[in-house]
């Protein structure tokens, strides 16, 4: 029997998602051996046109991570969507934007102004900007189209499975790949990790007492944390409650605080509201002069709490006058 | 411009706000109207839906300060309010689109009034800019899902 074709692409991403495939480590021999890897662009060298002669469904699995942001980005996704039977989101940038995604934050007219005129190492006299088409010496150069926003991989093409995360963990990873190649898949659309918040499973949550009360919010970086103590019982902004569980408390096992890459639990759709909702219940604050005071401690709120998720959150982008 | 009719979401608490009144008259004179038990239900992510939905602005009623059946629900809905006015501003939407206050009126005569109160002062401000929360997907993109 022919072994099962995967492909493994990046779309806008940094890299740290191909990474994690990588630290697999030995296991990824093994799954080496059990499949056939036709594309893996950070690792080997093929060809975007093997990938078009191939036919329709013939790749088993697909994992694409990375956000969409040009024109490029989403003929590959599209291309991949056609040829895979299955598409794995792979990631928290093809799950839900990413820290690129905080890019909605501001315009595209905004980031092309910064990058190639007013950024004080930019050095561009003659006002030249990235065309999607120009003429040099006769002959027609073509770019990839820069969208006005960044989208999240299922704004672009179906995607059956879900795997957030930034990035996922070597042991999620194992899990994804092993349950397509044994025939063990949950329903489309799942999201391959748990549906409970992390606080669930954090060690950090016997330590919390009955009523967390805070009259000031404090910086990761102003405080000395206590490495065995709830970080929200600390006045330290904590997106455990909101975010969900699987990544193994990477972060708080350093003594930072969640910052929210798992995205939000089962069937919440923002989780940045989620966790203000949350977050309004432990402020000790009464008077307008106290809420006030104490919220606006809290320095940038939506750069904070969607880190990861800008554009699949309800906000999406800045609006702008059009 | 003259024709723009600012829409507005007015939620209200039954325990302070026309509570003496038949829901259904009191209804009749104000549009979008949402009486429920308690503001500390509402939810941040229901202040965000409203404005996708498509109001230009959202009006709290709660309970005065320190008068709420349930302790302390309305001072969350002020801590909420707060909270996401700072992060509708980082998004290009004035803070001023949503407002809560605590008080009381039975009767609930002061419901319309406050609405429209309100209502005027969006009116000021205009529509909510175009160009997001609204509009998800591009066009094409949608057409293109799952290789349709």
């Amino acid at each position: 029997m022919a072994k099962p074709k995967i492909a493994i692409c990046w779309l806008g991403s940094c890299g740290g998602c191909d990474e994690a495939v990588v630290d697999m480590n030995e296991v990824l021999l093994r799954v080496a051996a059990a499949v056939d890897i036709i594309l893996w662009p950070v690792a080997m060298d093929f060809k975007y046109d093997s990938l078009k002669g191939m036919k329709n469904g013939e790749i088993a699995l697909s994992l694409v991570n990375g956000h969409v942001r040009n024109s490029e980005q989403e003929e590959i996704a599209k291309l991949l969507r056609e040829k895979s039977q299955l598409i794995l989101a792979f990631g928290s940038c093809a799950c839900l934007g990413g820290t690129p995604g905080l890019a909605n934050l501001t315009t595209k007219e905004d980031i092309f102004s910064w990058v190639y005129r007013d950024a004080p190492t930019v050095v561009n006299p003659n006002g030249n900007y990235p065309q999607t088409t120009s003429s040099v010496n006769g002959k027609v150069l073509t770019l990839p189209e820069f969208y006005d926003r960044v989208y999240a991989l299922n704004d672009v093409i179906d995607v059956d499975y879900y795997l957030p995360g930034c990035p996922p963990p070597p042991y999620s990873v194992m899990y994804a790949v092993s349950a397509v190649l044994e025939d063990k898949l949950p329903p489309k659309g799942s999201i391959l990790a748990p549906h409970r918040a992390l606080c669930d499973s954090c060690k950090r949550n016997q330590s919390k007492p009955d009523k967390i009360s805070i009259k000031e919010i404090r910086r990761i970086h102003e405080v000395e944390a206590d490495p065995d103590t709830c970080f929200l019982a600390q006045g330290i902004i904590c997106l455990g409650p909101a975010t969900r569980d699987g990544c193994g408390e990477a972060c708080m096992s350093i003594n930072m605080p969640c910052r929210g890459c798992f995205g939000p639990v089962e069937g919440v759709e923002d989780s940045g509201a989620k966790f203000i909702s949350a977050m309004a219940s432990i402020l000790d604050a009464e008077s307008d002069e106290e809420v006030a005071t104490v919220v606006n401690q809290f320095v940038d709120p939506v750069g904070y709490l969607y880190r990861f998720s800008v554009p699949a959150s309800m906000l999406q982008k800045k609006r702008v006058e059009k | 411009m003259s024709e723009y009719k600012p829409k507005l979401v007015c939620f209200s608490c039954k325990f302070s706000w026309g509570y003496l009144r038949d829901e259904d008259t009191l209804s009749s004179k104000i549009d979008n109207w949402m009486p429920l038990i308690c503001t500390g239900k509402i939810d941040a992510t229901h202040m965000l839906e409203a404005f996708k939905a498509g109001a230009d602005g959202i009006l709290i009623l709660g309970c005065p300060e320190g008068d709420c059946h349930y302790q302390d629900g309305n001072y969350e809905a002020k801590k909420r309010v707060y909270l996401v006015r700072r992060l509708l501003e980082s998004v290009g939407i004035e803070k001023e689109r949503i407002r809560i206050e605590l008080s009381r009126d039975p009767e609930g005569n002061r419901i319309p009034r406050l609405v429209e109160e309100m209502r005027q002062e969006l009116a000021k401000l205009g529509p909510l800019k175009k160009g997001s929360m609204i509009e998800k997907k591009p066009k094409e993109t949608i057409k293109a899902r799952g290789g349709k």
